[in-house]
């Protein structure tokens, strides 16, 4: 047992557990970071478990079912610092893009009229408790956590990225799609993704958060120009359906 | 208090419920229900193979490449030799990354006696480091074809935004031949453990071209897919429970080699046995060997072809629904999607492989309990618990 060593616990809510798939390709950076703390729960990676109280809880996924729900509120009491990790746990994501009005709907056209539903609604951890820290993406840049964690191992306040997707692009010498009248989140949303999804030739649906100090209001006037509302929609809706400042 | 009641080290959520007395076993899913399905619908067909690989981050290639096949079906899209031999490299990529995965950090630790795979850096140094040379050459085939290791960036209706240059795939190429021996070893590994005894009347079924076929000789075809693999919803999980024309089956890694044609051939050399769901395990290890080979074939196929990377537009007069079956890391994976003409998708269905398992898991679970009465009811949940992983369920596809 490791003594004053950082007691890190990492939870998956209800999610595809690709975050989780990034962290092992971290490899023998993920051993490194692990001398320095002592992980007390990882339910996908080992057996052993404590019940806490935590330094840090580190939470993927979306709290879709109450149990899920009452264990966050719980893991936020137990816990120091609670860290979102990528786009389900920090803005919803994907399963946040079925309506709560429209679930009872699906249930019954996929589990049949005497199915009795588990899930309540998916919303990011935020709206249920404070967190500390987003690491965004869907799934995240493992480097991007590396970083996140070392800072608040050296006892610093991580800080997200001051500058836009677009800054990455720049980088990697990508077309910009929005010159070339194809619609992009880039510009309102966070860098340090390296502008993966574009860089491959795929849209840019804002999954590394909005940015700091974002003009949302100048994309939407841009995206008036290009494009029809239903695909605005679409693009503001594909991680960011719970996205207040959307609507 | 924080309570653990999950089972530790499969995908997603499941809890085991035993009833020593009457020796039945139960895999309660406790997913939250994400309903892709609905999620999907309203949505374009572009949008369907980016939602999709979000089912599972463990599998997400395999989902992106089944909803790509049911779109191009539905647009009666036929794609280039270039398009469809990179995707069936992403597919090895895909089934290696997978089953690297499940065994060294998931479900070999029960066997070489240690909690977390990466407890083996110090105990079992040399298993530890081919494990990481091993998802290193996986996560490299994804990048260099795909452009992430987990939910592609590249891949399009009709061929790929981008293709991999020859200079990416010289590269590739220079890693796979480095790392051959490494996947022999992978192979020659499932020699060296010793497996639970169990002997239950398995039926394994695998995908084959347009078939689905049962070593119990029955071949369905693709297209009839829903009317033949039915699912039934228990109360006591979120995941539905698949069956093949009424009957528990098992899919995965050992099906395919049991239906493959030098079936006889491997269970000799490696001493499968079809009748027992644990060597799924063995199987996983042979099939590194089997994919790393195809993926270093494909490869030079590549750097001897005139690579074409144009995007096949969709024909005429389509019949816009479609259905796309791929042999995922778990098994069969049926997607179908059906689209309005404007592109918009009007109907979604999705089957996973661990649908199909976990019927044949409860059924191999009481088979295991009836088998092992003179162990104590510790010993016999450790065992349930290494039947479980041996299967590989994938829970958050299970409940999609």
């Amino acid at each position: 047992m490791k003594n004053n060593t950082p007691k890190i616990a990492i939870y998956d809510f209800t999610d595809c557990e690709g975050c989780e798939v990034k962290l092992i390709s971290l490899q023998e950076k993920l051993l490194l970071l692990a001398e320095k703390i002592d992980i007390v729960n990882w339910r996908l990676g080992q057996e052993h478990f404590e019940s806490g109280p935590y330094d840090i809880t580190i939470i993927e996924g979306a709290p879709i079912k109450q149990d899920e729900i009452e264990l966050l509120k719980e893991l936020r009491e137990n816990s120091g610092i609670l860290i979102a990790l990528g786009a389900c746990a920090a803005l919803g994501g994907i399963p946040a893009i079925m309506p709560e009005a429209e679930r009872y709907i699906w249930y019954e056209k996929i589990y049949g009229a005497g199915y009795k539903p588990k899930g309540v609604d998916a919303k990011p951890l935020s709206a249920y408790v404070k967190i500390d820290f987003s690491i965004h993406g869907c799934p995240i840049d493992e480097n991007e956590f590396l970083r996140v964690i070392e800072e608040i191992l050296a006892g610093k306040k991580p800080s997200y990225r001051p500058y836009s997707v677009c800054f990455d692009c720049k980088v990697k010498e990508n077309d910009c799609r929005i010159i070339n009248k194809k619609p992009c989140m880039g510009p309102i949303t966070q860098g340090g993704c390296g502008a993966i999804c574009i860089s491959g030739g795929s849209p840019c649906y804002g999954c590394f958060g909005i940015r700091e100090e974002a003009n949302i209001a100048a994309l939407r006037k841009i995206f008036k120009n290009i494009t029809d509302k239903e695909t605005t929609e679409k693009y503001f809706s594909m991680f960011h359906s719970r996205n207040e400042s959307f609507k | 208090m924080i309570t653990q009641n999950f089972i530790a080290k499969i995908e997603g959520h499941g809890e085991l419920i035993v009833d020593f007395k009457n020796e039945r076993a139960r895999l309660a899913v406790h997913e939250g229900e994400r309903l892709f399905e609905g999620i999907l619908v309203g949505r374009t067909a572009q949008e369907a193979y980016w939602i999709t690989p979000r089912i599972c981050g463990v599998c997400p290639v395999a989902h992106n490449l089944a909803s790509l096949a049911a779109i191009e079906n539905a647009y009666g899209i036929e794609v280039n030799e270039t398009t469809r031999l990179l995707r069936l490299l992403m597919k090895c990529g895909q089934n290696l990354q997978s089953h690297i995965l499940h065994l060294f950090f998931l479900a070999l630790p029960d066997y070489l006696g240690v909690d977390s795979g990466f407890e083996l850096e110090k105990k079992n140094p040399n298993v530890f480091k081919n494990a990481l040379i091993l998802k290193d050459i996986a996560d490299k085939i994804i990048y260099t074809v795909g452009g992430r290791n987990v939910h592609p960036t590249t891949t399009t209706m009709g061929g790929f935004n981008k293709i991999p240059s020859k200079n990416d795939l010289q590269k590739l190429l220079k890693f796979l031949e480095k790392t051959a021996k490494t996947a022999k070893w992978a192979a020659e590994l499932s020699r060296k453990l010793e497996y639970p005894a169990l002997n239950t009347d398995l039926e394994l079924v695998a995908k084959k071209n347009d078939k689905i076929i049962s070593n119990k000789n029955e071949t369905i075809s693709v297209k009839n897919y829903k009317e033949n693999i039915s699912e039934e919803v228990k109360n006591y999980s979120t995941a539905k429970f698949g069956k093949f024309n009424n009957r528990e089956i098992m899919v995965g890694a050992l099906a395919r080699i049991a239906l493959s044609k030098n079936s006889k051939k491997i269970a000799k050399k490696y001493g499968l046995n079809f009748n027992n769901p644990f060597h799924n395990i063995p199987a996983q290890l042979i099939e590194i060997l089997k994919y790393h080979n195809l993926a270093v074939k494909i490869t030079k196929k590549l750097l001897i072809i005139e690579m074409n990377s144009e995007i096949i537009k969709p024909s005429l007069n389509p019949l816009l629904e479609g259905i796309g079956a791929i042999e995922a890391p778990r098994g069969g994976l049926y997607h179908e999607i059906h689209l309005n003409e404007k592109g918009v998708i009007t109907y979604a269905n999705i089957i996973t492989p661990t649908v199909q398992n976990l019927s044949s898991i409860e059924k191999s679970a009481n088979d295991l309990l009836c088998q092992t009465k003179n162990k104590t009811e510790e010993e016999r949940k450790k065992l349930l618990i290494m039947l479980i992983r041996a299967y590989d369920p994938c829970l958050s596809c299970s409940t999609h």
